[in-house]
């Protein structure tokens, strides 16, 4: 029998794909961080988020989740991880705030579990 | 015919090319991962390939997935620094080898391998940190071709890890049926190892599954390409799927390889490797 590559039911918790639904609802957002490669569009974002947001229609459960810096929402959403860094980015949280941010820590906890910093 | 003269295993990020940027080789947490390149670096300094297959995945930067290749191969004659969002790395534009990929697509398409053709494709980091590690010269033009094919490990339905173990065995093909005899090849495969960067379970890593990994690579790569990409999923996270690159990388030698150089350091979010083998012919 032909095996399925994805069980998307047994995924590991605290796991999401980007396929189907979850890629049909996160194309316009995903697209507005996909364009954050240009400066111009870095620029606009920086100088009036609000009006970068209407300027892509997004929907206001994506704005909403953009103005609360909810990286673990919008990962939800079906956003992309390496789109999502630029607009965190742009937020002031780098990968390392993202990443606490999603597993529910601070930081500063984060990093403690890591082997940085401690001669690893 | 062309002939492949051994393969590289390579992770790529971000953090790695900015450390390369500014001449941190010698950064204490990192240290151990980017000397990690100098066997490699004079490996190829003394091999002086012709060109270089690297089978990587764009990061949503040079597509988008209103229209996502799920491979994709450059023709182009020069391919340029992308900016990921932070602008582009000081690094001039990589050339290519139009003659040598058309005839690689040629190839793999008649292998089945149908291909999306790009006549402009910017890298990102998923190229240009390896390029830039193995590569590091800055003042000499770049010694070797590139001939990027990217794959999508990001957008699923993403191709099982037994297609990519067989897409190399295809480019193994093509360059043996490459017209210059005297062309000589070598295969990037890039990726880290064990990481997953979103979701509750960000920063899952796995030191024993990426062991294995590493030994499986070397030994009975048809023990990985059996595996699902739920298995990735499930051992190395869900961003670890993209160690199905270095299996493509794998495919594409001989069925024995020497090691010449293996290394791992996992400082951060992310089990990072390095290994270098030897093609020894068929």
């Amino acid at each position: 029998m032909r095996t399925r590559q994805i069980d998307e039911a047994a995924l590991p918790h605290g796991t999401y794909l980007n396929s189907g639904a979850a890629a049909r609802a996160g194309l316009k957002v995903n697209r507005f961080c996909y364009d954050l490669r240009q400066p111009e569009n870095r620029a606009a974002f920086g100088a009036d988020p609000e009006a970068a947001m209407a300027r892509y229609d997004l929907p206001e459960e994506d704005r909403a989740l953009i103005r609360a810096k909810d990286w673990l929402g919008l990962i939800k959403r079906g956003v992309n991880v390496f789109v999502l860094l630029r607009l965190a980015q742009l937020c002031g949280d780098g990968l390392v705030a993202v990443g606490a941010q999603m597993r529910g820590e601070t930081p500063e906890q984060y990093l403690a579990t890591r082997n940085i910093g401690k001669g690893g | 015919m062309g002939r492949i003269i051994g393969g590289i295993g390579s992770p790529h990020a971000p953090s790695i090319g900015a450390l390369i940027d500014a001449g941190d080789w010698d950064n204490p947490d990192w240290r151990p991962l980017l000397r990690g390149f100098a066997p490699m670096q004079d490996w190829l300094v003394q091999q002086r390939p012709d060109a270089a297959i690297l089978i990587y995945n764009d990061h949503v930067t040079t597509f988008f997935f209103e229209t996502y290749p799920i491979f994709a191969l450059s023709v182009a004659e020069n391919h340029r620094i992308a900016d990921e969002g932070f602008g582009p790395r000081p690094l001039a534009p990589i050339p290519g080898d139009p003659d040598f990929a058309w005839h690689v697509a040629h190839s793999l398409v008649d292998d089945e391998f149908d291909i999306t053709l790009c006549h402009d494709m910017p890298l990102d980091h998923g190229a240009l940190t390896p390029a830039s590690a193995l590569w590091p010269d800055r003042a000499a033009p770049w010694p070797a071709k590139l001939l990027p094919i990217a794959v999508n490990v990001l957008q699923f339905p993403v191709p099982s890890p037994r297609r990519l173990f067989r897409l190399g065995q295809a480019l193994r093909r093509a360059v043996q049926s490459y017209r210059d005899d005297a062309y000589r090849v070598v295969v990037l495969g890039t990726g880290g190892l064990s990481h997953q960067l979103h979701g509750e379970r960000f920063g899952y890593q796995n030191y024993d599954w990426d062991m294995r990994f590493l030994d499986l690579l070397e030994e009975d790569p048809e023990q990985l390409a059996a595996l699902r990409l739920q298995d990735f999923i499930e051992n190395a996270g869900a961003e670890g799927a993209e160690m199905i690159m270095w299996l493509a990388m794998r495919g594409a030698l001989s069925a024995r390889v020497r090691r010449l150089h293996r290394n791992y350091h996992a400082p951060l979010h992310t089990g990072f490797a390095q290994a270098l083998f030897e093609d020894m012919g068929d």
